[in-house]
């Protein structure tokens, strides 16, 4: 236990297991995923109990709140299409070595982007033209967001963990701007996009919208990135060892500021589906955590954009679960935080997400 | 005097972050990143509200909140320390786990319904000082021990034994092992001490807002991060550069009798703190983190 994360993997020249190496250490690898998920059942059953509540009952409701019939499917899937979205947020920076830890902010701002721009984009447009703007807008508001802490690390070495989550902050203030003064309506939201500039319900039954569609695209996009492309390349040699990179004649700063701004602009995404795909206007306080909590999706994907998929619907399911427990027990709805980040550390403490060392401090 | 009032408040509201920023610079000079600051605050602060509900009184928070600062800091330590997870990612976790945790709770147990502060105490003669006199001496018990904790901090980093060791484990642990230390009790103390004072901190805002309520600390706990680095880690320049940000967060609170900020919008004056931290950050550009910091130690004794 007492290993380093990382350290055996951080040499290149490390040799090739043997076969029978490679089921002992995958039997392991599995013995500590099951540890871990052990502990976080233990921790939060015991938390159940004392909030005077049978774990039993609050697991049944969970289930029946995250995937017990196809309308609750229906916005777990939703959720995954927003967790997805943010978990790329974090997952791109993070490959390039850089802690995006601000996707929740490029999440606001790319739906107050969405919301103004479906509301203010001219009523001569055809319906999908004005989808599609306000779906690009929004995308490269949340890059605007993810480019200010990458280019501010580049030129003058800020540290981008403070600045991006300054701007998470920044971005919420904005939101709430939007909400009370630009776009006022009579409930604690902006006015409602009108319907036929929101993205269309895609099965019928459930408010599951286009916005799946959308982010499983995103996923598609980020992973022929990472593997199809130089620049995929690049930011994961800059993630390796930033002055190898450099020495082998990479521009690194251009790498450090596209990977955030490609980070950022998921994140931004993620906001035009949450706008357009969820809930019809900028709604205050819309995001629970969502783009912290892709932080988790991207460490438990391992950083791999195709993992990222069940790593989101895992994610969405104990959110949306969390509502059934709330629905049925009282518990607030915050609960599902508690079983999420519990589950991650423990995860990350038992190594079973393994993270690379940093070189050094900077 | 629109001077004294904006001086005044900011003095009361840069001490949540004055203090949270000591805990931080304890851990970091012994190696140490602590994004989940923000959280321990969190509990304080809630620790705080539950003192108030159910022990009698804003000292009874103050002590609740020790409590927690020391059971918060004993679980990040293991975490930090003898299990060695990444310490930015599990930092974050233990944001969202406190504003989980939190919020879960005061559902739960938090009715409080009157205003609960510690009271102002007016220094006998020094509060008779035009400006300063309002601004420093009509302020209340955990602001005094705040501003005296600075020479304390200092001492304990710079003048004793401990603070010796600890700064060595942040600049190199190697030889602090080698000359024979425990690196990875150096860091114990100085993670479970500085969440104890991070969480005095949630104390000081729980006491300036009058209540709990769900994510109070919104970014305090971050802005003290860069607190630390505008100040590099000297407790003196911590006080400065919080009255800084406490001064830009009282801002908005005076803004209607200040000319030039009176038609900006409450939610655009929000944001003043947070930029002068963006900004802060990048005018420290040459403030570089002890060069351990945040990376977990392996002793070689244990070396596999």
């Amino acid at each position: 236990m007492a290993t380093p994360q990382g350290l055996e993997q951080r040499s290149p020249l490390r040799s090739l297991p043997s076969l029978t190496d490679s089921l002992r250490s995958r039997r392991e690898a599995l013995l500590r995923l099951l540890a871990a998920l052990a502990a976080t059942l233990a921790i939060f059953s015991a938390l159940i109990a004392a909030l005077g509540v049978n774990p039993l009952d609050a697991f049944s409701a969970y289930w029946e709140g995250a995937a017990g019939n196809k309308f609750n499917f229906g916005q777990t899937l939703m959720i995954a299409s927003l967790l997805a979205c943010t978990g790329l947020a974090a997952a791109i920076p993070f490959q390039a070595h850089l802690w995006n830890v601000g996707g929740e902010g490029q999440l606001w701002v790319g739906a107050v982007a969405a919301a103004a721009l479906a509301l203010k984009l001219p009523d001569g447009l055809a319906d999908w033209q004005a989808i599609t703007l306000t779906v690009i807008g929004a995308t490269l508001a949340g890059a605007l967001w993810g480019f200010i802490p990458g280019i501010l690390k580049a030129t003058a070495g800020a540290n981008e963990v403070i600045t991006s989550l300054m701007l998470v902050f920044i971005g919420i203030a904005l939101g709430n701007y939007a909400i009370s003064t630009l776009f006022p309506s009579q409930s604690n939201q902006t006015e409602s996009v009108p319907f036929d500039r929101l993205l269309p319900n895609i099965w019928t039954g459930t408010l599951v919208t286009a916005g799946v569609l959308l982010a499983l695209g995103a996923v598609v996009f980020a992973f022929v990135l990472m593997s199809g492309t130089s620049l995929g390349f690049k930011i994961r040699a800059v993630g390796l060892n930033r002055n190898t990179a450099r020495i082998s004649g990479m521009s690194t700063g251009r790498v450090i500021v596209l990977s955030f701004a490609i980070g950022g602009a998921f994140g931004g995404l993620a906001g035009a589906i949450a706008v357009l795909g969820i809930n019809g206007a900028l709604v205050a306080g819309f995001s629970a955590n969502f783009g912290f909590l892709g932080i988790a999706v991207a460490l438990v994907a391992r950083l791999k954009p195709l993992w990222i998929i069940p790593s989101a619907l895992l994610f969405a399911g104990l959110r949306t679960g969390s509502g059934g427990l709330q629905a049925q027990t009282g518990i607030s709805a915050t609960v599902g935080e508690i079983l999420v980040t519990v589950l991650v550390v423990l995860l990350l403490a038992f190594g079973v997400i393994r993270l690379r060392y940093a070189e050094a401090a900077q | 005097m629109i001077l004294t009032d904006v001086f005044a408040l900011g003095v009361a509201l840069m001490i949540p972050m004055l203090w949270a920023a000591y805990g931080e610079t304890l851990m970091e000079k012994a190696g140490v990143l602590n994004v989940g600051i923000e959280g321990v605050m969190l509990i304080g602060a809630f620790s705080a509200a539950l003192g108030v509900e159910y022990g009698g009184g804003i000292y009874a928070g103050l002590g609740f909140a020790i409590v927690a600062g020391l059971l918060s800091g004993i679980v990040l330590a293991l975490l930090y320390v003898r299990i060695g997870t990444d310490q930015i990612v599990t930092g974050i976790m233990f944001n969202i786990f406190a504003f989980g945790l939190t919020t879960t709770l005061a559902v739960e147990f938090v009715r409080a319904t009157e205003v609960t502060s510690f009271a102002q105490v007016e220094i006998p003669a020094l509060s008779e000082i035009p400006f300063f006199g309002e601004v420093l001496f009509e302020q209340n018990m955990l602001t005094y021990a705040a501003f005296l904790a600075a020479p304390l901090v200092f001492y304990v980093l710079h003048r004793t034994w401990y603070g010796l060791y600890a700064r060595s484990s942040s600049e190199y642990p190697r030889a602090a092992e080698a000359a024979g230390l425990s690196v990875w009790r150096l860091r114990y103390a100085a993670v479970i001490g500085g969440c104890v004072l991070t969480a005095i901190g949630g104390v000081a805002l729980f006491s300036s807002s009058g209540g709990f309520v769900s994510g109070l600390t919104d970014g305090r706990g971050f802005i003290a991060l860069a607190i630390v680095i505008l100040a590099r880690w000297n407790p003196y320049w911590i006080v400065a550069a919080s009255l800084l940000f406490g001064v830009s967060e009282a801002l908005q609170f005076q803004a209607d009798r200040i000319g030039p900020l009176k038609d900006v919008p409450p939610d655009i004056l929000v944001m003043i703190p947070y930029v002068v931290t963006i900004v802060a950050v990048v005018i420290a550009r040459a403030s570089r983190y002890p060069p351990a910091v945040g990376i977990p130690y392996k002793p070689s004794a244990k070396a596999s």
